[in-house]
């Protein structure tokens, strides 16, 4: 078992009353799964992303990560236990403008404190993979949404997690770069990692192992 | 890491040039400020620091209290050091020594003398046991154990001798005064560090028993202290002081003359610690030190520089806080990245320390253009090299890292403490909560600029007012030269007299002393019966032939002018009527004041004028004539009245002037001085207080308002599309403008009734001190605050009037 959510209710108090952005939710995922998250705009794909990824709290619930339960931790034991094992992929990429595409991707590996002579061996292994070598002195703002896409996912996967969190990673990409990117994280899931995606697009659902539909804050039907 | 840091920090600075050029120059000129101010203040607080057991060294001074007040003399009474050296337990060594002003110094190699030469001192043998010099050649023991010899320094003998030996030196005569004849046995070293003992010539006191000075140290008198007499003891150990204190106690009690305890006048010596010698506080250093460090200016010194470092701390801030938005995205993917906020927070420490860094190396430049600023605060002996002095190298650097902290912490924990959540939802994103303490800061700099600008127009109106003020005689076109004191001929003086009655362009002249109002002082203690009580006054006396007072314009209320220029009368001053009591200046005619034989008519009353800087108050005075020409003659000045209106010629009359002198003193400088000149120097100290505060003013104003437009430039950019559809709706260019100031102006208005209050309050204080006074009009007030207004207004309208005129379908496209 990798993580486990039991009966997560997350809500706002609106002029008195409770808005449910979570409502019961319980999830069981094991390690090596792809899961496609899917719902209606406002259905609460992207804060249950939050959530598993430990950036959002919950009002109720427990939430256990490898034997951990989070809902106990402290703030500083959550980031580092996200830090070790989490990878984030976004719909708007959210590279950091100012570096380069060798620096995003070092980036997580500065925070881990890795050596720099391995720091640099492993950045270099990620551009080869992706074949992005000859882009790592750009800026972001000089690659096309795809190529952003793929520095935004390399970076994800530096730090070598065992779960990446996907919330809408093609969001922003036309049809035949959204295929490269599912066809990746296929790739990357045969290889053992675990993926939870929120997609909009059947298509993309596809992709994963099992798919678990959202309205309204609850699950729709397992 | 830190290469990582460093590299993400020169890219931020270098997308927000604007704001980084802002941050940069704020701090700089704060930055800068502090470098110069902190290096006068080591520079003061560093003299004399290497004498050994320094800390057991004590000037002896003399302090005089009485009803009057206190008064003070760095001198003592000659007696004193005979008493100190024999019987005073808990010294181990006492020094004294006498200053003197030689006129001239000459040698047989000489093709002429050298005149006036300065720092000429006679010591007694103590004197190279108390201060350690180096001796280049000759010995210590010998030095000046016997009359007739001199010590020279290096740089003294290089002047004289400058092609000789220091052993060939030895030996040279060296006569002062025509009559004072010596023989160098011995150069020393100048001192290398910072000294007040700038000594250069050391002769032994044995000589001087022959020279002018004799009487002086001769004195058996008690009673009698000249500022040249310097006395300094070292003691056994510092337990000693209170015993050594007690003893100069006693001593001043023993010899308290039969007046001062008639008249309930004490005289005590006190101990000056060597480290309070540079300050001097109450005394002067030496007579002839021009330089007197003044710990109170230094103090405000450094209030300036905090207050200017203070302000580019706050646009820091401020500017950062306001920019948190732009960088909330970069914040909240850092920290999924695994970011800690520590680590955050060292991320934009860095980034400030950077941008402080190159503030601190524009410093570097700026400070070299502020030491000429200020170079009326600055000792001549302050140069640009003290900054590779490591201690204030440590300084800036350890500064640097202050302000880094200062201006970054707060700025960074707002930064860090963004949720990733909330930014990376991507809603849009406010900083409103930091809003307040930014008005706040924005308050706090109006407030500091206001204040500075409110007593910079105040202290103006005041110095203003002084220099344009009567002074109650005339000023204008009048000229004085000091006929050479070592030649007390008052024949010569007289034919000089004569010579310059016949230059025409020259309208009057008189033989007197000093100017009407000067830095010299005559004074004596007179009384007057008036039948019933004795009045005792303090009166000033001023000196002067039957011209004298007509050449001034000091007019007459009552009785006569002098009938000569040696008979007892006294011409008394209004004040000192009054002092008196007489109602009228007609009822003091002919009243003797003085006991017996001393007893001295008034024959005229004169009108009251300024005998000093109009900071004080008018003084009891008496004019009067030469009464002691036989023994030493008091007029020793020519006062001359050129034409007014023939300015242009001056120069011709004064060589003709000098071409008189030649004829007559052919050995001395000749050298005149204007009347209005030296009124003008009395305001020395306000006339530079003033260029301090017009740069205090102008920087403090300069970096406030580069803040408000920093914040302006933010305000207005993310306010676009409001502006946008305000303008669809109709909204005039000039509405739009007082939209996006008003905030701002509200803010200064606030300021401005802080301000006002503090700035009146300080400058009423400093007012106190004048006994003439300006009035601190509403007027002034208006000014600042409509001044400021209208700035404010004009930086801000830089940006929001460019805004404003955009076209509004372009900024609400991209929606």
């Amino acid at each position: 078992m990798l993580l486990e959510l039991n009966h997560i209710f997350k809500w706002v108090s609106q002029g008195g009353s409770r808005v449910f952005l979570l409502k019961d939710i319980n999830l069981l995922v094991e390690e090596g799964e792809f899961i496609s998250i899917m719902g209606p705009s406002g259905s609460g794909k992207s804060t249950l992303l939050n959530v598993i990824g430990m950036l959002d709290g919950f009002q109720e619930g427990e939430y256990n990560f490898l034997d951990q339960s989070v809902h106990s931790l402290k703030e500083k034991k959550r980031s580092q236990l996200y830090k070790e094992y989490i990878g984030f992929v976004f719909q708007a990429y959210h590279l950091i403008d100012e570096l380069t595409v060798y620096e995003n991707i070092e980036t997580p590996l500065l925070y881990k404190n890795v050596k720099a002579s391995e720091r640099k061996a492993l950045v270099a292994d990620m551009l080869d993979r992706f074949n992005i070598v000859g882009k790592k002195d750009l800026f972001p703002s000089q690659l096309s949404g795809g190529q952003q896409q793929l520095v935004g996912i390399a970076r994800a996967l530096i730090a070598k997690p065992k779960l990446i969190l996907a919330d809408e990673p093609t969001g922003n990409l036309n049809s035949k770069q959204s295929e490269e990117i599912m066809e990746l994280f296929k790739e990357l899931n045969q290889e053992g990692v675990t993926i939870i995606q929120a997609t909009h697009s059947e298509l993309n659902a596809a992709y994963g192992s099992r798919t678990i539909h959202l309205l309204d804050g609850g699950r729709d039907n397992i | 890491m830190i290469t990582n840091y460093i590299k993400i920090a020169f890219r931020n600075i270098r997308k927000n040039k604007l704001f980084s050029f802002i941050n940069v120059i704020s701090l700089a000129i704060g930055i800068s400020a502090s470098f110069v101010i902190g290096l006068m203040v080591y520079y003061d607080f560093t003299f004399d620091k290497f004498h050994k057991d320094g800390s057991l060294i004590y000037r002896i001074t003399t302090q005089y209290s009485s009803a009057e007040g206190e008064s003070y003399n760095y001198g003592v009474s000659v007696p004193l050091i005979a008493e100190v050296k024999q019987s005073v337990t808990g010294i181990q060594l006492a020094t004294s020594f006498f200053t003197i002003e030689p006129s001239k110094v000459m040698n047989a190699s000489f093709s002429k003398p050298f005149n006036n030469p300065e720092k000429v001192i006679y010591a007694d043998t103590n004197f190279f046991k108390f201060l350690d010099y180096d001796f280049l050649a000759g010995n210590a023991i010998t030095a000046i154990d016997a009359p007739n010899k001199v010590v020279l320094t290096e740089s003294r003998a290089k002047k004289y001798f400058p092609n000789k030996s220091y052993n060939a030196i030895i030996g040279e005569t060296l006569v002062y005064d025509d009559s004072v004849s010596t023989k160098v046995t011995a150069i020393v070293a100048n001192f290398k560090e910072r000294t007040d003992f700038t000594f250069e010539e050391i002769i032994s006191v044995e000589t001087g028993k022959q020279s002018y000075m004799k009487d002086q140290i001769l004195d058996e008198n008690w009673n009698s202290t000249s500022s040249s007499t310097q006395l300094f003891i070292k003691l056994n150990s510092e337990k000693s002081v209170s015993a050594v204190k007690t003893q100069l106690n006693e001593l001043a009690k023993k010899n308290a003359s039969e007046y001062s305890i008639k008249y309930n006048e004490h005289r005590t010596f006190k101990l000056q610690p060597l480290n309070e010698l540079h300050f001097g506080g109450n005394y002067g250093v030496f007579d002839f030190s021009e330089y007197k460090a003044d710990r109170a200016i230094l103090y405000s010194l450094l209030c300036i520089a905090a207050f200017l470092l203070l302000l580019g701390c706050i646009n820091f801030i401020n500017l950062n806080t306001a920019q948190a938005t732009q960088r909330a995205k970069e914040i909240g993917i850092r920290k999924t990245l695994g970011s800690s906020k520590k680590q955050l927070v060292f991320q934009f420490l860095w980034e400030t320390f950077l941008l402080n860094v190159f503030a601190g190396m524009l410093s570097i430049g700026l400070a070299a253009l502020l030491l000429k600023v200020f170079a009326g605060f600055i000792p001549e002996g302050l140069h640009f090299s003290l900054f590779a002095n490591p201690l204030i190298i440590g300084f800036a650097v350890l500064l640097i890292i202050i302000i880094t902290f200062l201006s970054g912490f707060y700025p960074a924990l707002v930064l860090s403490s963004f949720k990733p959540v909330s930014v990376l939802k991507n809603s849009v994103f406010s900083t409103n909560s930091h809003i307040s303490l930014r008005k706040g800061l924005i308050v706090f700099q109006f407030i500091i600029a206001q204040v500075f600008i409110i007593a910079t127009i105040a202290v103006g109106k005041q110095i203003h007012f002084l220099m344009e003020k009567d002074m109650g005689f005339k000023t204008n076109a009048i000229t004085y030269i000091r006929t050479p004191w070592m030649d007390s001929s008052i024949e010569k003086r007289q034919l000089l007299l004569e010579k310059l009655k016949t230059i025409p362009q020259i309208e009057k002249v008189s033989l007197g002393g000093s100017p009407p109002a000067s830095f010299n002082t005559h004074a004596t203690n007179v009384l007057y019966l008036d039948g019933k009580k004795e009045i005792r006054s303090n009166i000033e006396l001023l000196y002067g032939d039957e011209n004298y007072l007509k050449l001034y314009n000091i007019k007459l209320l009552a009785g006569r002018a002098l009938l000569n220029d040696t008979i007892h009368e006294y011409i008394i001053n209004d004040t000192y009527r009054k002092t008196l009591g007489f109602k009228t200046p007609q009822e003091a005619i002919n009243k003797m004041v003085g006991e017996g034989k001393n007893a001295v008519p008034i024959v005229g009353v004169m009108a009251d004028f300024n005998q000093r800087s109009l900071k004080l108050n008018i003084e009891p005075m008496a004019f009067i004539g030469d009464w002691n020409r036989k023994g030493y003659s008091q007029l020793n000045t020519i006062h001359l009245q050129l034409n007014e209106t023939d300015s242009r010629n001056w120069s011709t009359v004064i060589d003709k002037v000098e071409d008189a002198w030649k004829t007559i003193y052919p050995e001395s400088e000749f050298k005149m001085d204007f009347v209005d000149n030296t009124v003008a120097k009395f305001y020395e100290k306000e006339s530079s207080m003033t260029k301090l505060l017009n740069w205090a003013t102008v920087l403090s104003v300069l970096i406030s308002c580069l803040g408000l437009l920093g914040l302006v430039i933010y305000t207005t950019e993310r306010r676009v599309k409001e502006i946008g559809i305000r303008k669809i709706l109709g909204a005039s260019l000039l509405q739009l403008n007082l939209l996006l100031c008003k905030d701002f102006l509200i803010l200064i208005g606030i300021a401005f009734l802080i301000a006002t209050p503090i700035a009146w309050y300080g400058v009423h204080n400093w007012l106190q001190g004048y006994a003439n006074r300006t009035s601190l009009s509403w007027w002034i007030f208006v000014i600042c605050g409509l001044g400021i207004v209208l700035l404010a207004l004009v930086i801000m309208s830089i940006k929001t009037l460019s805004t404003a005129s955009e076209n509004p379908a372009k900024s609400l496209r991209n929606e």
